[in-house]
């Protein structure tokens, strides 16, 4: 074999190891992508199952508290002689986020009454300052405050969160309020009058402005256990504010 | 290819040495911003979906989905551009999003909507008294989408895993020639 020959037999031979190596160093660049890939999609399917879990809420399984209307128009839900822990509920039922907490955790917030573990105490406010929403409320809250059953009170009030209204349109119209009054049971002779008239208006807003500066509230919903504000990461999480009102009965 | 017509006019001779740490930074601080986000989120999963149903812009099983999944996402892509690992995939996902808020927050203002834009948790409710803060938001998450964009342009920049396990490429990035074999080589 010539020189020139061996030169170029080995010129070929380190051309193809260069190649080769390429080739394996192109298949490890593309195994490790692959693996970090998989490792991502499967840590941000595993945060999103973990996410729905927490967000499932209870079913009403039994029947609810006793519910009883006091005279300022906040509703009391407890079972006979449970006066403590106290979990106070501030809401509004034009606010989104209620209507979102109702629905998460209200069940839970029932089932808990109905088990002796907490007594309830319903606070309907009004916090906003803006149409159509500030009159929206207005009038949602006023209606409610005409059911004095408290049976009644409570369907109405979870059907107020059911009806809630977008926050740009006008809702909570009264012939609407009436209409579902009976639909849940209102039977009361004043309740017509009381709702179409609106005669519980003022009395609300004095109740709602004066608890909003008396509990110092930045929003709603607010749940306050024994006095104590609960943190959101609690409360829009069943299972975990069920814990918390459980130990606070500890 | 981006990355190659973008780079050329600039490095006739050497690149400067700061400029990896610069992606650097701006990783870091997207990095921050999508982890502080996510993380405020991640403990109220229905709170979240709540901020998302606020825009009033999708319907409400889509809205749900992703109300579960951003604050995820937002963690892990926060974690990829931390370590430097699939920058420049991290940088396209976090600039998209960046994009996809600052339309969002665009369209709940000329909708007359008065929201929070719910970015750092909260239900996308305002407080008692408290007014939206559009414009802000919007110039906060525009700035953003650029910082994404330099990662993009400049990936992946000092003290990244890409680095470390070869995934920039056949030649180290910063080597003057480096994209130009990138972008003309054939490389099949």
């Amino acid at each position: 074999m010539s020189k020139a020959a061996r030169g170029a037999s080995v010129r070929a031979r380190i051309a193809a190891q260069r190649e080769a190596e390429r080739k394996q160093e192109q298949r490890r660049r593309l195994a490790t992508i692959i693996t970090v890939v998989v490792v991502v999609l499967a840590v941000i399917s595993g945060g999103w199952w973990y996410a729905a879990q927490q967000s499932k809420s209870e079913t009403v399984a039994g029947g609810l508290a006793p519910v009883t209307v006091q005279s300022d128009g906040t509703a009391v839900m407890a079972k006979a002689g449970v006066t403590s822990p106290v979990l106070d509920i501030y809401e509004d039922p034009q606010c989104p986020v209620c209507k979102q907490l109702e629905e998460i955790s209200g069940p839970t917030i029932k089932n808990l009454a109905a088990e002796g573990k907490v007594k309830v105490v319903y606070h309907p406010l009004t916090i906003f300052s803006q149409e159509p929403t500030r009159s929206n409320s207005l009038r949602a809250a006023s209606a409610l405050r005409c059911v004095s059953d408290g049976k009644q009170w409570i369907a109405f009030h979870d059907r107020l969160f059911k009806e809630q209204p977008r926050e740009t349109v006008e809702g909570f119209k009264i012939d609407d309020l009436v209409k579902w009054g009976h639909d849940v049971g209102v039977t009361a002779p004043g309740f017509d009058s009381c709702v179409k008239d609106q005669t519980q208006q003022a009395a609300h807003e004095q109740f709602s402005t004066k608890t909003l500066q008396d509990q110092k509230l930045q929003g709603t919903p607010t749940l306050k256990l024994n006095g104590q504000q609960i943190d959101n990461n609690t409360i829009f999480v069943p299972s975990a504010l069920r814990q918390e009102i459980i130990n606070a009965g500890k | 290819m981006l990355t190659y017509e973008k780079a050329a006019p600039d490095r006739p001779r050497t690149e400067h040495p700061a400029l990896p740490w610069v992606t650097t930074v701006a990783r870091l601080v997207l990095a921050a911003v999508l982890i502080v986000a996510g993380g405020l989120k991640i403990g109220a999963p229905a709170l979240s979906v709540q901020a998302v149903k606020a825009y009033q812009l999708l319907p409400d099983s889509l809205a749900t989905a992703i109300g579960y999944g951003l604050p995820i996402v937002e963690i892990v892509i926060g974690v990829l551009l931390v370590v430097g690992l699939l920058t420049r995939v991290a940088a396209v996902v976090s600039g998209l999003l960046m994009l996809a808020f600052v339309v969002g927050i665009a369209s709940a203002w000329a909708r007359g909507l008065r929201i929070d834009c719910g970015c750092f948790g909260g239900g996308g409710e305002l407080g008692a008294g408290e007014d939206p803060n559009y414009l802000w938001e919007i110039l906060r998450d525009f700035g953003l989408v650029i910082v994404a964009a330099w990662i993009f342009i400049r990936p992946p920049g000092r003290l990244a895993m890409d680095s470390a396990l070869g995934l920039t490429g056949p030649r180290e990035p910063y080597q003057p020639e480096g994209d130009i074999f990138q972008g003309e080589e054939p490389d099949a």
